[in-house]
């Protein structure tokens, strides 16, 4: 770094002025040209937000929105290169200021949230799915995932109701939310804890529908595991025909 | 003309937008997919790509970043990259992003610092780059004129000139300096890209380079001006908003054409 103390700390003052507003002196500067980037980069920050942030806009009161933008940007040091990822940083920001407990709005960490991870699914970088064929034994196949996807979870169901509703509504919610494979649109799935379950176990474990039904009946020590594996069967038909699932993995010919 | 997202269908789909080449900011496109990461592909795929940089903030007295740096290489190899340019400027500081673009003071140490900092970009590139005069609405302890702060960091680091004309004209208003003659002080023979922009007075004292109106005719004949100094280059219709009707950008670039060919035999084709 060549830059002499001073200069550095003009352009310190300016960076500080530009983040907070508050009263600064910089050598030769006009106040109207100081107000001017005030203007620009709060702008910049808010307007990012706003586009990122559609439904919380909407149901923050004007100074509760304004008084998140001011603290977030004079006191977050924003990481990213690329403006629209800072909604990103913006929601674990409000998180752990627990502003959600602050403003008695228990929802607002999971509405942030679920509005970014739109965002995020629909930019994310292409991911290849595994090879997959259409046709294939639903019970005892293995199940090509659509890659594309966020699953999160949820304390309150700001997918489904309304933030004053979803108030009254704290559980256990999981959100699949997801790429459609063709059209590049984004999709959500309210998925059940056992369709969440079943998810995760074909997702990373590679288990087949009676795989997993076993396993459950095992644990729960059930009686019979058809009504589950029929559970189970219908719940993968539906998230294949909604693009969750792509078809069955493709058997690999053994290499001599 | 620079490839925005308004106006993506007038580029991909009803090619009522045929540019020599097209303009991007690599901060926009860097690890995208999905819908607009498949449109970019077939932009790259039919046009020349040009990168116009926000984020290296080249005068911010923070480190280069180059985990980011690398990416922009990357991007730069994937999409046959003609031109990385950046701004004259800083946009991060006590290692926090400000996505605008802030004014260094016109300063001697200024001079070595942004000097070394290109020569590191250039270096890790390996390729020249161009810098762009911004716009600034204030001055910031400045030792030395704009024009004596350009001519330096140019002829010290081996960069390219990115000549905004708009610019030239924003700051000689905001600033009370004949644009003319600054465009005569400038390195005319580094220069290598053009930039022209429409812009908005905010104030009786202040104009804004906002990207978002129709060029007015003061600087188109600036741009005249200009171009009868120059050997051709790219120039570069800007508009980043606030987009009018196609055939209202079309009489932007006609306009732009019919300058140009006065002074250049030959329409200008990215190299």
């Amino acid at each position: 770094m060549l830059y002499q103390p001073d200069t550095y700390k003009i352009e310190q003052d300016l960076s500080r002025f530009g983040r907070t507003g508050n009263d600064t002196f910089i050598p030769g500067a006009t106040e109207e040209g100081l107000r001017q980037y005030r203007r620009l980069l709060r702008n910049n920050i808010n307007n990012t937000m706003v586009q990122a942030f559609p439904i919380s806009r909407q149901v923050l009161p004007d100074e509760e929105w304004n008084e998140l933008i001011d603290l977030f940007f004079a006191n977050h040091d924003a990481k990213t290169t690329q403006i629209w990822k800072l909604p990103a940083e913006f929601v674990t920001f409000v998180k752990e200021k627990d502003y959600a407990t602050l403003w008695n709005k228990p929802w607002l960490n999971d509405l942030l949230y679920f509005e970014w991870i739109e965002i995020e699914v629909y930019t994310m970088p292409d991911i290849e799915a595994e090879p997959f064929t259409l046709q294939g034994d639903i019970r005892n196949g293995t199940i090509v995932v659509n890659p594309e996807y966020r699953l999160i979870p949820l304390r309150y169901p700001v997918h489904l109701y309304a933030v004053e509703e979803a108030k009254n509504h704290p559980g256990d919610y999981f959100m699949m939310v997801y790429r459609h494979p063709e059209t590049r649109e984004v999709l959500f799935a309210d998925l059940s804890a056992l369709d969440t379950f079943t998810f995760e176990n074909i997702a990373h474990e590679q288990l087949s529908l009676s795989d997993i039904a076993a396993g459950l009946k095992l644990q729960f020590a059930l009686s019979d595991q058809h009504p589950l594996l029929t559970n189970l069967i219908a719940f993968v038909q539906e998230m294949m025909a909604q693009k969750l699932f792509l078809g069955y993995a493709v058997e690999r010919k053994e290499q001599f | 003309m620079g490839f925005r997202r308004d106006i993506a269908d007038a580029f991909l789909k009803t090619n009522e937008i045929n540019p020599d080449f097209v303009e991007v900011a690599p901060e926009n496109w860097i690890n995208m997919g999905g819908y607009w990461g498949a449109q970019f592909k077939e932009v790259s795929h039919r046009f020349p790509v040009f990168l116009h940089g926000l984020s290296l903030s080249i005068g911010s007295p923070d480190e280069l970043d180059l985990a980011f740096l690398r990416q922009v290489k990357n991007f730069i190899a994937e999409h046959d990259v003609r031109v990385y340019s950046e701004h004259l400027s800083f946009a991060k500081m006590d290692n926090a992003h400000l996505y605008d673009l802030l004014p260094i003071p016109f300063r001697d140490d200024s001079v070595k610092h942004v000097v070394a900092r290109i020569k590191q970009v250039q270096d890790f590139l390996e390729m020249p780059i161009a810098i762009e005069n911004v716009s600034y609405y204030t001055p910031v302890a400045a030792q030395m004129t704009e024009s004596e702060f350009i001519n330096q960091i140019v002829s010290q680091s081996g960069c390219n000139l990115l000549l905004d004309v708009n610019n030239v004209y924003v700051n000689a208003f905001n600033h009370h300096y004949d644009p003319y003659e600054f465009i005569s002080g400038m390195p005319l023979d580094r220069v290598a890209y053009i930039h022209m922009a429409g812009h908005e007075q905010v104030s009786p004292t202040l104009i804004v380079d906002t990207h978002g109106e129709a060029i007015i005719d003061p600087v188109y004949d600036l741009f005249d001006y200009t171009v009868a100094k120059l050997n051709p280059v790219p120039v570069l219709l800007e508009r980043d908003f606030n987009f009018p009707e196609i055939r209202m950008l079309h009489h932007e670039m006609n306009q732009l054409r019919s300058i140009v060919n006065k002074y250049w035999i030959k329409d200008v084709v990215p190299a």
